[in-house]
């Protein structure tokens, strides 16, 4: 059993003037969760759907579970997939809706009928089964999506924002089920825009900004790239510390969110920016070396400077 | 593309139709219609005079059938091939399920042939319901008496059965035809009411455009013409030309329709 699951080489996909994808490469391996990250509309979702054959690429390659993608090809066994909020017949049951989706993967009666009552128990549908899903809430459908993805045993799940209509507890639950499936040799393949989940759950990730892949690997291979960790800042007189900074060579200051100053220097720099600031007369009342956090790392990524000037310039004010 | 996985999209749109209650009103309605219409046709003293079979309708229950053949080709049956047909593909853009549907283990064209076996096998049970409740209904309510043919020989029962059994039969060819054009708009428009909407609209300009005067072969290359050809068979003796010709017409619109419906699906991009 080859370790790699998915294995996406070359993919571009453009609509009419637009370019939704360049030249985008992505590699999941069997027991990993894999974070796909990117501001709106950078071609995550795209991406998804080529990678499940909703959207034929222009050009380029994909491989799920080993086999080569065709278009209109069926998705092989074990491939499945939650794109955007999930949908459903309305005028059916939970349980109908996904007794149908069984039929659809050929599925024997008995067997798809197991299927379905073990999906509905591990995504706590199972109370709600027989109500027709147009009463459902938000919630309710992601998770009768997920259940609808685990009815094909997944050993390749892709999942687009999946905790995005959850509750706390419904996202705990999610989580839970794509580390259980991890750990159980999947692959998962998770699109969020929830960075603590993404650094939480993920041991390799990928941004995309633009249609075009901006980072690929580890999370500690993002923070390395990093050219000096953030410094949390706090003085006697934080203004007078910023026309300071603007004056400090490779010295860079941003007020921080929850007060205070955010400083990126390297150590030198950092070191005569704290002399200068004793020297103009203001106190260094905490300086404390931060762990970059994803966030802050991806909003480097996929923000042009212009516009980082830009916010830090309305973050002052 | 395999038996198994088209068999098992048609089973499942099988299921979806049986939910609907679009299709039930339907079905119910072909099944009632007909008892309507011929206990008024009893009641009331006067007939349909210049309806095809009008004036007998009280004397053969055949008639009755007939009539309602008559008048079921010209408004009914386009409604009953669209409203399936022109909805089986649109509804999944409506309620945003072709994401749902395509990350399943059925290819699209098993999804494709699957769909419009369901639409084709819903046209043919409402036509079924239809012919067997006309029937049923002419002989309950007025009787079986014999027919008189359009060459005014008379008819007996039994003979009277088979023609309008073969009556109703020749308007599948004409259905299909009209099923797969209301596929190719419900494919190509991704929209219910187009798809439902405009295969009526089409059928009744098509019937407009018989009234016309103009080339013959043009009147021919109509599919609603097809819908009138089953007069050939209560002509005695009987002929056939064109019931032959509308069904080579029907067929070419089916597998135009179907073919460029089918290509369409096959390139489209379910994108949000």
């Amino acid at each position: 059993m080859t370790p790699v699951a998915l294995e996406a080489i070359g993919v571009s996909k453009s609509y009419a003037t637009r370019e939704a994808l360049h030249d985008v490469d992505l590699v999941a391996r069997r027991g990993e969760i894999h974070g796909l990250l990117g501001p709106n509309g950078a071609g995550k979702t795209t991406l998804l759907r080529v990678l499940l054959g909703l959207v034929r690429p222009d050009t380029g390659r994909v491989r799920l579970l080993g086999r080569d993608l065709a278009a209109g090809s069926a998705l092989p066994n074990g491939v499945s997939g939650l794109i955007d909020v999930p949908a459903f017949y309305p005028y059916m049951s939970a349980r109908r809706n996904l007794t149908l989706l069984a039929r659809l993967d050929c599925t024997t009666r008995a067997a798809g009928g197991a299927a379905v009552d073990a999906a509905l128990e591990q995504t706590g549908l199972d109370a709600h089964a027989d109500a027709k899903v147009g009463g459902y809430s938000a919630g309710m459908r992601q998770r009768l999506g997920i259940a609808a993805a685990l009815l094909r045993s997944p050993q390749l799940l892709l999942l687009d924002e999946p905790t995005s209509s959850l509750d706390p507890a419904g996202a705990r639950d999610v989580r839970a089920l794509a580390r259980r499936l991890a750990n159980q040799g999947a692959a998962v393949v998770l699109s969020s825009h929830d960075m603590e989940e993404v650094e939480e759950l993920c041991s390799m990730l990928t941004i995309v900004d633009r249609g075009r892949i901006v980072f690929n690997g580890t999370v500690d291979e993002l923070r390395s790239r990093a050219p000096a960790p953030p410094h949390a800042l706090h003085t006697s007189d934080d203004r007078a510390a910023r026309a300071l900074a603007s004056r400090s060579p490779g010295v860079r200051v941003i007020p921080a969110a929850h007060g205070g100053l955010d400083v990126s220097a390297d150590l030198a720099a950092l070191d005569a920016y704290v002399v200068a600031l004793g020297r103009a007369g203001i106190a260094v009342r905490e300086l404390q070396r931060c762990t970059r956090s994803l966030e802050w790392l991806f909003v480097e990524l996929t923000t042009p400077p212009s516009k980082l000037d830009a916010a830090e310039v309305m973050r002052a004010s | 593309m395999s038996v198994r996985g088209v068999t098992a999209v048609a089973r499942v749109e099988c299921a979806k139709l049986s939910a609907q209650v679009k299709t039930r009103v339907a079905l119910a309605a072909c099944a009632v219609g007909p008892f309507l219409f011929a206990t008024a046709i009893r009641v009331q003293s006067s007939v349909p005079e210049d309806t095809l079979f009008g004036r007998a309708v009280k004397e053969s229950g055949f008639a009755v059938s007939l009539v309602v053949l008559g008048f079921a080709a010209l408004w009914v049956l386009p409604v009953l091939t669209s409203i399936v047909g022109g909805d089986v593909f649109s509804a999944e853009d409506r309620h945003g399920t072709w994401k749902t549907v395509l990350t399943r283990s059925c290819r699209r064209s098993e999804v494709f042939a699957g769909k419009v076996a369901a639409a084709l096998g819903f046209s043919s049970i409402a036509m079924a319901v239809l012919a067997v409740s006309s029937v049923a209904a002419g002989l309950l309510v007025i009787g079986s008496g014999p027919l008189v043919s359009l060459s005014g020989a008379l008819l007996p029962p039994s003979r009277a059965l088979t023609r309008v059994t073969l009556a109703w039969i020749s308007v599948l060819p004409p259905m299909f035809g009209m099923t797969a054009v209301a596929v190719l708009l419900s494919v190509a428009t991704r929209n219910s009411a187009a798809g439902i909407g405009l295969p009526v609209v089409a059928a009744l300009a098509m019937q407009l455009g018989a009234l016309i005067d103009g080339p013959e072969i043009l009147h021919r290359l109509l599919v609603t013409s097809a819908f009138g050809a089953w007069h050939g068979l209560l002509a005695e003796p009987p002929y056939e030309g064109p019931l032959l010709y509308g069904a080579a017409v029907s067929v070419s619109y089916a597998v135009i329709s179907l073919g460029i419906a089918y290509r369409v699906l096959q390139r489209r991009d379910v994108a949000a």
